[in-house]
């Protein structure tokens, strides 16, 4: 029996990605030509021993994230002794102050109270990087700290995890400081919104949390009672590959910096695998007029066109003549013959035959809707 | 779904021995086709297209792999309440010790028992090395609708080549009015497919009593279609049009990949509505490089290709390293083919390494050259 059991955390309030976020939730967003960004969060967990997983569900559109998900048999569960457990928080639609993580916590208490492991592992949706919760784990029970929270140190926050928080830690690795990061320093500690603590500390902190403001998120509460608090909370700084898709560029971004093989050779080990879900796709082909540069392609996909700097998702047709430049094309997309399509994000089942030009300026990423005929 | 009436069970113990070191340690029907497949991932995928629930899978000469490999159901969708798939190797019995499998109808009598836990009304008997799609319930309807005690699966080849195959002799209404193994003057060019549906009582009976014939071989073309005929019973030959191909040699299993290449190709793998199914690996979508020149390349999952290549299957996981050129090739999963190298006409086999420079194959070869050990590069 584990020692600890696993939380994914539904979407923060703060997190927005802009246009991909409006059919779905940010845990169902593609990434990387075939996974979903939740295939990281819950592979870190089975990988580290974890099959007991709570996916909390909020937003409008659960349906893409329950499809992806079923039963959880593609990330290494157990089916008998794991589990992997959906649960569906509904959102307060005249209020967003209300939607918090708390709430979400508060409405799927019973399930909460069910699990008998003795530590929690809490993760986020939305967040991409590799992190063994077992050596973790051990971390937080040998520091005897209370809470570890995991963070990782940036030094372009002036302009990037703008919807993040930003911690500080003394000499000792002691948080003495969480806020919204304000943009007003480059280097700083990013939150990864991940936590380790024993499940009835967890329990008591959810219950004074709701007890203390209704529209407090757990990390806010963390953050007001600093100081004052008896609790011993320490941070842990994680290395390696690490990206939050907080928002629409940063989405971009992480796609565009994976294609850099040195930083996905350092994401994508052999001894960690992220499992993700198939969809059988037979593999793709490249064809005699094709040209296909530095690009990233899923399977099932038919290139005739020109491809470069791309991140192409499942099952996309890419014409005669088309020429296709830093862009993420997600899948069953169609780019028709003679389209030049550059600095665009182009969301699933969308068929661009007419407009033949579709060029947003570079650092200015474009964002085209799903299922549209252009 | 709920089980059906028919039941099929696949014939996979043949070695395939002039796949040579490609199955020197799997089964054929466990060999790699089309970039991600196993030969066998066709007649699973399309049992589970067709709506057959319970498939057996009849295992002998190295069967470790393929054994583990298809006891994996859910890959094909077949691990639901009512359907499976039951590995079915030799095994020791009380009255007759260890048998081996003696023929292709011996495997299916020795497993009697097996079937008779379902008591299907139909048996579909199917060989586990050809690439096609088919749809074996619109062969069923087609055995029902004639009353036939067999329906074999035919497909027509050219005249020339017919002699190498086992053909079938039909009359007007598509009946089978002789059957001859690979005649030196063909009648017609109806050649079998190995595909075989039988009404299981009759079956039944006539598999009990042939593996008390001394004199038998225990084998479905050479005794039971031929005692059939003698018999006067109804053989219907079901003509099916479409991709087929016996990928019984490297020339063949190299055709059979590079026709996957062309624009509209007959097999049609993209197809939503016949997928076939196999094994998911957790592997990165396929990376192409900056320098990388591609031309007609059909690739996958894992794959990482810098070089320059031209009319080539990469497997899963294979990899071409820049300055590398690979022509007119298959290469195998896991397969790397270094700096400088040069691969042309040739099969690369389960991750096997051509070494920087190293030259392998020819364009004006007669055969396609298959590399199952690791190439030194040239230093």
């Amino acid at each position: 029996m584990a020692k600890a059991f696993g939380i994914v955390t539904s979407t923060p309030r703060r997190v927005k990605v802009a246009g991909l976020q409006d059919y779905r939730s940010a845990g169902a967003i593609s990434m990387f030509g075939r996974y979903r960004v939740i295939d990281f969060p819950i592979s870190n967990l089975t990988n580290s021993g974890i099959d007991n997983i709570q996916v909390y569900i909020g937003g409008k559109y659960p349906r893409s994230l329950v499809d992806h998900l079923g039963t959880g048999r593609q990330y290494n569960i157990n089916s008998k002794k794991g589990r992997l457990q959906l649960l569906y928080c509904e959102e307060d639609t005249r209020n967003a102050v209300y939607n918090t993580d708390v709430a979400n916590y508060l409405a799927n208490k019973d399930y909460l109270d069910r699990m008998d492991a003795e530590y929690v592992v809490i993760t986020p949706c939305y967040m991409i990087f590799k992190e063994d919760y077992s050596v973790l784990l051990q971390q937080h029970i040998d520091s005897g700290a209370d809470v570890t929270m995991l963070y990782h140190k940036v030094n372009n926050a002036r302009d990037h995890f703008l919807n993040c928080r930003v911690l500080t830690v003394d000499e000792n690795q002691k948080v003495t400081s969480l806020a919204i990061n304000h943009a007003n320093k480059q280097v700083q500690n990013i939150f990864m919104d991940t936590y380790v603590m024993k499940s009835e500390l967890f329990l008591e902190l959810v219950q004074k949390t709701a007890d203390y403001s209704s529209t407090f998120s757990m990390s806010q509460m963390l953050e007001s009672g600093l100081g004052e608090t008896d609790l011993d909370i320490r941070g842990v700084q994680h290395k390696g590959y690490f990206a939050a898709i907080a928002d629409l560029d940063a989405y971009y971004e992480a796609n565009m910096e994976l294609l850099d093989q040195k930083i996905t050779k350092n994401l994508f080990t052999a001894d960690w695998p992220f499992y993700t879900t198939t969809t059988d796709a037979c593999p793709t082909k490249l064809l005699a007029e094709s040209s296909v540069k530095r690009s990233v392609i899923a399977d099932g996909c038919e290139v005739a066109g020109d491809v470069e700097n791309c991140v192409i998702g499942r099952g996309v047709k890419i014409g005669k003549g088309a020429f296709v430049k830093n862009s993420i094309i997600l899948s069953y997309c169609e780019i028709g013959p003679d389209v030049h399509v550059e600095n665009e994000i182009v969301d699933v089942w969308t068929k661009i035959r007419r407009t033949k030009e579709l060029v947003s300026p570079a650092g200015k990423v474009g964002f085209v809707r799903k299922s549209d005929l252009l | 779904m709920k089980q059906g009436n028919m039941l099929a069970m696949i014939l996979a113990g043949g070695r395939g021995s002039r796949l040579h070191e490609l199955t020197s340690k799997v089964a054929k029907p466990a060999v790699s086709y089309g970039g991600k497949y196993r030969i066998i991932d066709f007649p699973l995928s399309n049992c589970a297209n067709s709506g057959i629930n319970i498939v057996g899978v009849l295992t002998q000469y190295e069967s470790v792999l393929l054994n583990s490999y298809v006891a994996a159901g859910g890959r094909w969708g077949l691990d639901t309440k009512d359907s499976g798939v039951f590995v079915l190797t030799p095994r020791e019995k009380a009255e007759t010790g260890l048998d081996v499998y003696r023929g292709t109808a011996d495997a299916i009598s020795q497993n009697i028992d097996f079937i008779d836990q379902y008591n299907p009304d139909y048996l579909l008997v199917l060989s586990g090395d050809h690439i096609y799609k088919m749809d074996y319930a619109q062969m069923l309807d087609a055995h029902i609708k004639a009353n036939a005690d067999a329906t074999i699966a035919v497909i027509g080849v050219p005249m020339k080549e017919a002699s190498r195959f086992g053909i079938m002799n039909t009359d007007e209404n598509g009946k089978i009015v002789e059957f001859e193994e690979k005649p030196a003057q063909p009648k017609s060019n109806l050649a079998s497919m190995g595909i075989y549906i039988f009404s299981w009582k009759l079956l039944r009976k006539m598999l009990t009593a042939d593996m008390k014939d001394p004199n038998s071989a225990h084998d479905f073309g050479k005794n039971i279609i031929p005692q059939m005929l003698a018999d006067g019973r109804t053989l219907l030959a079901y003509e099916f049009k479409g991709y087929w191909k016996d990928v019984g040699t490297i020339d063949s299993l190299w055709e059979a990949n590079m026709d996957l290449l062309d624009k509209n190709d007959s097999l049609d793998l993209g197809d939503h509505g016949w997928r076939i199914y196999t094994a998911d690996t957790s592997t990165l979508p396929a990376y192409v490089g900056e320098n990388a020149e591609t031309d007609r390349v059909y690739i996958t999952q894992g794959c990482d290709c810098e070089g320059k290549v031209t009319h080539t299957v990469m497997f899963t996981n294979s990899r071409v390293e820049e300055g590398a050129e690979v022509t007119d090739s298959v290469l195998m999963p896991g397969a790397v083919v270094e700096e400088g190298a040069v691969v042309t006409r040739a099969m690369i086999a389960n991750g096997v390494k051509i070494g920087k420079g190293a030259v392998v194959g020819s364009a004006d070869s007669e055969h396609i050259e298959l590399v199952s050990r690791n190439v030194k590069g040239v230093e």
